[in-house]
């Protein structure tokens, strides 16, 4: 169980590591576009820095400490030792080699093309090979996942898998489906461009490709927010989960309707007809249901807690809750931010709505609210829950971790608001330089002034989250309650088998992405070709490959 | 707690779960292509007329269909033959720069010894990408480019002609710089008062104009564009004249046409000395008899104050 621990703190350790220094990216990335001058005036630089802002928040961050939090859960909630210990330490080493190569290689200035990569938009073939790494190393910790849940589920037959289990499994299966577009798209289409076998990239089936990655790997990130929320927030609040049961299908429900879904980003792309666009449109707006009956559960576990607090009335459960509590006070920032964004992206998915803000600031806007807000504010509460429990040395001080975390969320809700109505006014996003002194781009020239200070709000809350871990990291020894999930007001007397197990759920999962995919990708192969010359986009050369 | 006993049945229709969740999904998918492909695509068409398997196939993205119904069609045209297919890139690559050497002797009346041309009516070829110079025979040879004597010219020689002698103008030294792919210069070019610098490195977004540096170098190039630096700038100025109004169209995404057509008389004459004069200073020396005719080129327009 050590050993699970010191993997869980090593990856929090890179994760929280990368995160500092790419949201100074990101504030510099504001003061670039911004009419304020800023240091390093290079729209070049701009490029790479967006790139490895992207690579580093989407990538390496997320997927750190969702594997780090993983491995934690392995230890924590089946209560043994992690199955193939040294195997989790390989995929580590993987995920630092590539995260290393893809960071070296964006530094070079041999790699603007963006996390998103966007052929025929091409890079040195270094960065590829390390995303290549970085995410296929993950896939070590999605098999590990998936062998330490079957192993306890073999040795305690008739026992319902711990419903924090249950869900780390979920996210590990649906980020070996999500993950999948991108590593076909890397092996199959860029890296073998990028090392120059071939004059042509077929663009479009790339982007479809990475269609397949890029809605589902949003969920992905959502997860350990989700698992926080049901499995952790209970004890933190003082109750008990309102219903275990809306937990697992809540968890299921992610893992099937997030994924035939991501041609919702390919809705002004010419190489799909408009029925398939509908149609993962219409599945997109499922994702409404997981996410509602989680604020539903959520709600009634906090106004238990609120409600044994003493609270009374109403509203008065409410005012009855320890908002001092980190976990308990990010998870009510969490909803706000997450039902401000949530609203946002009906929009963004909606066949129609989508084209008024379809490359503008509102999407960077929209993602940055629900992602940087919503999860990440999750993940920092995760962290203060879990950093003690593994290194035994208590938070200094919960107060601080309450101001970063409120500095967070005002920070968020400061750089987003503006940022999101800079679009409306069509403000378009991968922008380095906006000429201030054209009166349409004026009239967005304060939100932008305003969405930089939100920024520097950012920059300092991140400071200030690596300040309290190792303040506390050099701390005092201390006991500590054991890490404990929370358990179901009722707790089920019998759980169905198909709430225990995923082959169901992964079999409806792989009908529905033939459906939703098999024709969009298979028409590559027998319609015309849709291959163009690559554009090579380093900040060296701009040139025809 | 325990687990109902019934792992193994969970994929026969008569177990709860299973109906459910395959139930629920079949329904879901169906709604949704009946909607995506049956009742909304017809709806999507302006036109009642089409019937109800052309909307289909227009939802899948296959246009069977690609006359709208009744409406007369202007006649087709298009800027040029040549697409930048693997077959063309590879027939360019392949272009034999010895037997270009032979071909390029009729050249030089007009385009000057090693394709280093004396004169602001013709272009210098010298150091232009093979690509380039092959995609522009092809135009004069199809009709696509009117210059009298090319056209005549280029129907003299086959495809493979003009890609070796493409070959032989881009192994030529002394002409245009080739585009390297240097790095853009620091700083927000959009505020540099000099408009001929502006536009090259800047463009000018509210107009629509991207940067000239773009395509045509020194940041960047774009297959089809050419390199502008040491070239004429009294050839420059017609070029982009001549894409203003119309009268050359083989850009085969109408970039120049629409670019050229937002300039005004002054910024095409600033522009096109900003390449050539830039020519000029930085070769003063051993390229100068080459160049002498297009320091000559009137000047006039809008005086280039720093680089």
């Amino acid at each position: 169980m050590a050993n699970a621990r010191r993997l869980a703190l090593f990856h929090y350790w890179v994760a929280f590591g990368l995160f500092l220094p790419a949201v100074l990216l990101g504030a510099w990335q504001m003061l670039m576009r911004s009419p304020l001058p800023a240091p390093l005036d290079d729209p070049d630089a701009y490029y790479a820095s967006v790139t490895l802002h992207g690579t580093a928040m989407a990538y390496a961050v997320t997927t750190f400490f969702a594997m780090g939090f993983g491995y934690a859960v392995v230890a924590t909630s089946l209560d043994r030792a992690l199955r193939g210990a040294m195997a989790a330490w390989i995929g580590f080493a993987v995920c630092i080699a590539g995260t290393v190569m893809a960071t070296a290689t964006v530094l070079a200035g041999q790699a603007t093309v963006l996390y998103t990569f966007y052929p025929p938009l091409l890079a040195s073939p270094w960065y590829y090979f390390g995303a290549f790494l970085l995410i296929g190393g993950s896939m070590v910790w999605v098999v590990l996942m998936v062998v330490n849940m079957a192993a306890w589920k073999r040795d305690n037959p008739g026992r319902p898998v711990p419903l924090a289990m249950f869900a780390i499994t979920a996210a590990a299966f649906l980020w070996a489906w999500a993950a999948a577009g991108v590593l076909i798209e890397l092996a199959g289409i860029l890296l073998p461009r990028a090392f120059g076998w071939g004059d042509l990239i077929d663009a479009a089936l790339g982007r479809t490709l990475f269609s397949v990655t890029l809605h589902a790997i949003v969920y992905f990130w959502l997860m350990p927010a989700y698992i926080g929320f049901y499995t952790l927030l209970p004890q933190a609040a003082g109750g008990r989960l309102y219903s275990d049961t809306m937990g697992r299908l809540t968890f299921i429900m992610f893992l099937v309707f997030s994924l035939p879904v991501g041609m919702h980003h390919l809705f002004a792309d010419p190489e799909h007809g408009s029925g398939f666009k509908f149609l993962q449109s219409f599945l997109t707006f499922l994702v409404v249901l997981p996410t509602l009956l989680t604020v539903f559960s959520i709600a009634a576990t906090l106004e238990i807690a609120g409600r044994l607090r003493g609270g009374r009335g109403l509203f008065g459960w409410i005012a009855a809750l320890p908002w001092s509590e980190p976990m308990v006070l990010a998870v009510g920032l969490s909803l706000v931010m997450l039902g401000l964004g949530g609203f946002g992206g009906l929009i963004n998915m909606s066949y129609a709505m989508n084209m008024m803000i379809h490359n503008t600031s509102w999407v960077t806007a929209h993602f940055h609210l629900i992602f940087g807000g919503a999860v990440v504010i999750m993940y920092f509460a995760i962290a203060y829950e879990m950093w003690p429990r593994i290194t035994s040395k208590p938070l200094r001080s919960k107060h601080l971790a309450c101001v970063q975390l409120w500095l967070w969320f005002w920070g968020m809700l400061i750089t987003t608001i503006p940022w999101h109505i800079a679009g409306l006014m069509g403000q378009p996003r991968r922008v380095a330089i906006f000429d201030y002194s054209i009166p349409m781009v004026a009239q967005t020239g304060t939100l932008v002034i305003i969405s930089v200070i939100g920024g520097f709000m950012l920059l300092l809350s991140a400071i200030l989250l690596i300040v309290i871990l190792v303040r506390s990291h050099f701390g005092e020894r201390a006991i500590i309650a054991p890490l404990s999930y929370a358990l179901a007001v009722n707790p089920p007397r019998r759980v169905p088998a198909a709430l225990n197990s995923f082959a169901l759920w992964n079999s409806i999962v792989l009908v529905m992405m033939v459906v939703a995919y098999g024709y969009p990708i298979g028409q590559f192969f027998f319609l015309r070709s849709h291959s163009v010359p690559a554009v090579e986009a380093t900040s060296r050369s701009g040139s025809v490959k | 707690m325990s687990v109902m006993p019934r792992d193994r049945r969970l994929f026969q229709l008569h177990h709860p779960w299973a109906w459910i969740g395959w139930g629920s999904t079949a329904a879901l998918l169906v709604l949704g292509i009946v909607l995506g492909f049956v009742v909304l695509s017809p709806a999507q068409q302006n036109e009642p007329a089409l019937g109800p398997w052309s909307a289909i196939c227009r939802a899948l993205g296959l246009t069977a269909d690609t006359a709208p119904a009744g409406a007369p069609q202007p006649p087709l045209r298009t800027p040029s033959r040549v697409a930048w297919t693997s077959a063309t890139l590879a027939q360019i690559a392949g272009g034999n720069s010895e037997h270009g050497a032979f071909i390029a002797g009729s050249c030089t009346a007009c385009h000057g010894e090693q394709g280093v041309s004396q004169s602001g009516q013709f272009p210098t070829l010298a150091g232009i990408d093979a690509g380039i110079t092959y995609k522009q025979l092809d135009d004069f040879r199809a009709g696509k480019r009117e210059w009298g004597a090319m056209n005549g010219i280029a129907q003299a020689l086959s495809a493979q002609d003009s890609a070796d002698v493409a070959a032989y103008f881009a192994s030529r030294t002394g002409g245009l710089l080739p585009i390297k792919g240097e790095s853009f210069r620091s700083g927000h070019t959009l505020r540099e008062t000099n408009p001929a610098i502006r536009l090259a490195f800047a463009g000018d977004p509210l107009r629509g104009i991207p940067p000239c540096a773009a395509c045509h170098g020194p940041a960047a190039a774009k297959l089809g564009a050419p390199p502008l630096a040491r070239q004429h700038a009294a050839y420059i100025e017609r070029q982009l004249a001549a894409f203003s109004q119309g009268s050359r169209q083989n850009d085969i995404n109408q970039q120049m046409r629409v670019i050229a057509k937002q300039l005004t008389p002054d910024e095409m004459r600033a522009i096109a000395e900003f390449y050539g004069r830039a020519a000029n200073e930085q070769t003063a020396g051993a390229v100068a008899p080459a160049l002498s005719d297009s320091r000559l080129t009137p000047g006039g327009g809008v005086a280039i104050q720093r680089r």
